[in-house]
């Protein structure tokens, strides 16, 4: 099978703007209560798709060795006997970042030349995972931003998800707990962690956030997650990872020359200004929109035009707000005239 | 850098705080200075606003930056290969006076009188265009005039983000209208090698390649045009230390790759098409390339962002349409240059252009 690298115009490399070194030890916390277990996902339709999102671009979220733990045939083995026993007539895509080419390598070994499992090795450019783009690169299919894919018979699950599936599945035994890769400026170090579902983040945070900091906290990343500010909120499945920045809500001298000390904090490092039509939001774009275009409808009070943009389209990935020289709030912007769509 | 500016930093910080809270309390000093501290404040510390709404986190890259490599590449570009070739008396008088009238002059008054929060860093660029596109024994009036009417002008519009043409090419519209004997006679051949002696209005006024090429059909030597030992505007001549640090701004994505392409790639389409068809009557192609402000429009003029279109596909558009107008200017009439009337007229075009591609691109 010939080596190739698929991906799509625009997108950022996260990965390489923000490296973070994890610590590998990884660190067990236990709930105070009785944890709650693994849902084991329903599917009401036939699935006849099934992609195993191994492809992580964000650099705060999961690394693919915390649950491959190096012993990737297993891994493989475990996705075999669920597909055998859960979707017997459905393809599987193994869709797997460029940077792990040691685990693409194997996954193509191991696929050999079978008809059901598929293997690509995808470009590790944020947001390559999302699952609009995910099912657009793999399958060729379009599915609209927020829309169920299950209906479509298409099934995206993280390699967590499998293997907690196995475990509860075919192992028949109950799984109470998940890793969480834990990350930012305001803590003390980067980690993995392994946590009962129903901890509170308050107790995952004991200990880990530096003194003297004033920090935010986001579930799922500080693109596309949200912030938290109720610390007893309790850890279920859908989270990934918590970041913690630190808030940088004073003035740095001579910012030109720091570039490091305010990067991943917080700061809009720069100032707000009037769009200055430099480009970049729509080089960006990963699905090939104008973002600029909803900024200059918007200011002009014509929200009803921004929707003629094409505006359905956008995956709020978040990527023209965080590119903006002139810090404008494209996102929050794109949202409210999406929602004014809604209403009408 | 950095461990230079270390000791002074705790001083700096305490002192802008003082002076900041003082005029925050006091009424008068905050209505007269308060603008002019915010600017100054600007230039020096990053703002502490925080990010309010998703994404959370931005991306190191704001519009000083953005600015400072448009003018690093200008340094480069014109600044330094001028005061070789025309000697460091003749560039650094007018840039001071350039940038006195225009940022520290016009655009101070102005954030006094219009309380605007900040002295944009695009006063620094149009600055720096206006002794470049000004011949090089212009007086230092005129190049004070120039800047200060640019800014002016740039300002009444709305400042940076607002320019509906270019603010330099603008002023030097109007100076070209006011003081024509200044932007007709005023170029010399460049004095590389003489540095020393002061030459200034003492030397020898000459002809332009074009206006040359125009009354007696002569053409210089591409290689004298390449480097810059021809006569011209003060910033235009080095034509290859230009393309170098143009394509320096292409490559950092500052400037659009797509309207120098399409502007160069236009003119010398066309000019080999009506060379074909006229002869020797009109200037050849690669005579045209060389020569004017043709490579110093197209880099730097026609390239700034807020002036052209917002679609990458209407640019293409527009650097053609440039080049035609340039070509047709340089051709057909008796005006000695076209490059500043074409960026002016595809400013002012780069509207209806934008609304059309718009759209023919979301069928509307």
């Amino acid at each position: 099978m010939k080596k190739e690298t698929m991906g799509f115009k625009g997108g950022f490399h996260l990965l390489d703007a923000y490296p973070l070194s994890v610590c590998n030890i990884i660190d067990e916390i236990s709930s105070d209560s009785t944890p709650e277990t693994f849902q084991f996902p329903v599917f009401g339709q036939k699935i006849k798709h099934v992609i195993v999102n191994l492809c992580p671009t964000e650099p705060w979220a999961l690394p693919n060795w915390v649950i491959l733990k190096h012993k990737t045939i297993v891994f493989f083995n475990m996705i075999k006997e669920i597909q055998k026993t859960y979707f017997s007539d459905a393809r599987l895509y193994l869709a797997i970042t460029e940077k792990e080419d040691r685990v693409v390598e194997e996954a193509r070994n191991f696929a050999g030349g079978e008809d059901w499992i598929r293997v690509f090795s995808l470009s590790a450019k944020y947001p390559q995972d999302d699952p609009v783009i995910l099912t657009k690169i793999v399958l060729g299919m379009d599915v609209n931003f927020g829309q169920d894919t299950k209906p479509f018979g298409i099934l995206i699950l993280d390699p967590q998800t499998i293997s907690a599936m196995h475990e509860q599945g075919i192992m028949r035994k109950d799984v109470t707990s998940r890793y969480l890769a834990l990350s930012g400026t305001g803590l003390r170090e980067n980690e993995i962690i392994h946590v009962e579902l129903g901890t509170s983040v308050e107790k995952i945070l004991k200990n880990k956030v530096r003194e003297a900091v004033t920090f935010r906290v986001f579930i799922n990343g500080p693109l596309r997650g949200k912030e938290i500010t109720d610390f007893s909120q309790k850890i279920d499945w859908s989270v990934n990872n918590i970041v913690v920045l630190e808030e940088k809500n004073r003035k740095a001298l001579f910012p030109m020359f720091k570039a490091d000390e305010l990067a991943f904090t917080t700061n809009l490092i720069g100032e707000s200004r009037r769009c200055v039509y430099c480009n970049f939001c729509d080089d960006i774009c990963p699905v090939d929109l104008e973002p600029a275009l909803y900024y200059h409808s918007y200011v002009r009070g014509e929200k009803h035009k921004a929707r003629l943009y094409n505006m359905g389209k956008c995956i709020e990935c978040g990527l023209c707000s965080f590119i903006c020289p002139s810090k404008l709030e494209l996102q929050k912007i794109i949202i409210e005239c999406k929602a004014l769509g809604k209403h009408e | 850098m950095k461990k230079f500016l270390k000791p002074i930093e705790p001083f700096l910080d305490k002192g802008l705080n003082i002076a900041e809270s003082f005029i925050h309390t006091h009424r008068t000093a905050h209505f007269l200075f308060g603008g002019l501290f915010d600017a100054f404040d600007g230039l020096l510390r990053s703002p502490k606003e925080t990010t309010q709404t998703l994404p959370f986190i931005r991306n190191n890259y704001d519009v000083k930056r953005f600015m400072g490599a448009v003018l690093v590449a200008l340094v480069g570009g014109w600044v330094l290969p001028a005061m070789y070739l025309f000697g460091w008396q003749c560039v650094i008088p007018k840039l001071l006076i350039s940038f006195i009238a225009g940022t520290f002059i016009v655009d101070v008054l102005w954030v006094i009188i219009a309380r605007e929060d900040h002295i944009s860093e695009g006063g620094f660029v149009t600055c720096l265009f206006i002794p470049a596109i000004l011949p090089p024994q212009a007086p230092l009036w005129l190049v004070g005039l120039g800047a200060a009417l640019a800014i002016l002008f740039r300002n009444i519009l709305g400042g940076v983000g607002n320019n509906l043409v270019n603010p330099a090419l603008f002023s030097r519209l109007f100076l070209t209208i006011c003081f024509p004997a200044f932007l007709v006679t005023g170029y010399q051949m460049p004095l590389a090698g003489m540095q020393g002696t002061y030459a200034g209005l003492d030397a020898v006024t000459h002809a332009t390649p074009f206006t040359a090429f125009k009354t007696n059909g002569e053409i210089p030597s591409y290689l004298s045009l390449l480097l810059g030992t021809e006569t011209g505007s003060l910033g235009e001549t080095c034509r290859l230390a230009l393309i170098i640090s143009g394509l320096w701004l292409m490559k950092i994505k500052v400037a659009n790759w797509r309207i120098p392409v399409s502007y160069l790639g236009s003119v010398f389409v066309l000019s080999v098409f009506f060379s074909l068809i006229m002869g020797k009557t009109v200037a050849p192609p690669l005579f045209q390339l060389l020569s004017g402000g043709l490579i110093f429009g197209a880099f730097f003029m026609a390239t700034d962002p807020i002036t052209t279109t917002y679609n990458q596909t209407a640019k293409w558009i527009f650097g053609a349409g440039c080049g035609f107008v340039t070509v047709l200017i340089r051709d057909f009439t008796t005006l000695p240059e076209g490059v500043m009337y074409s960026i002016l007229l595809m400013n002012l075009l780069a509207i209806p252009i934008q609304s059309l591609m718009v759209k023919i691109r979301y069928r509307l």
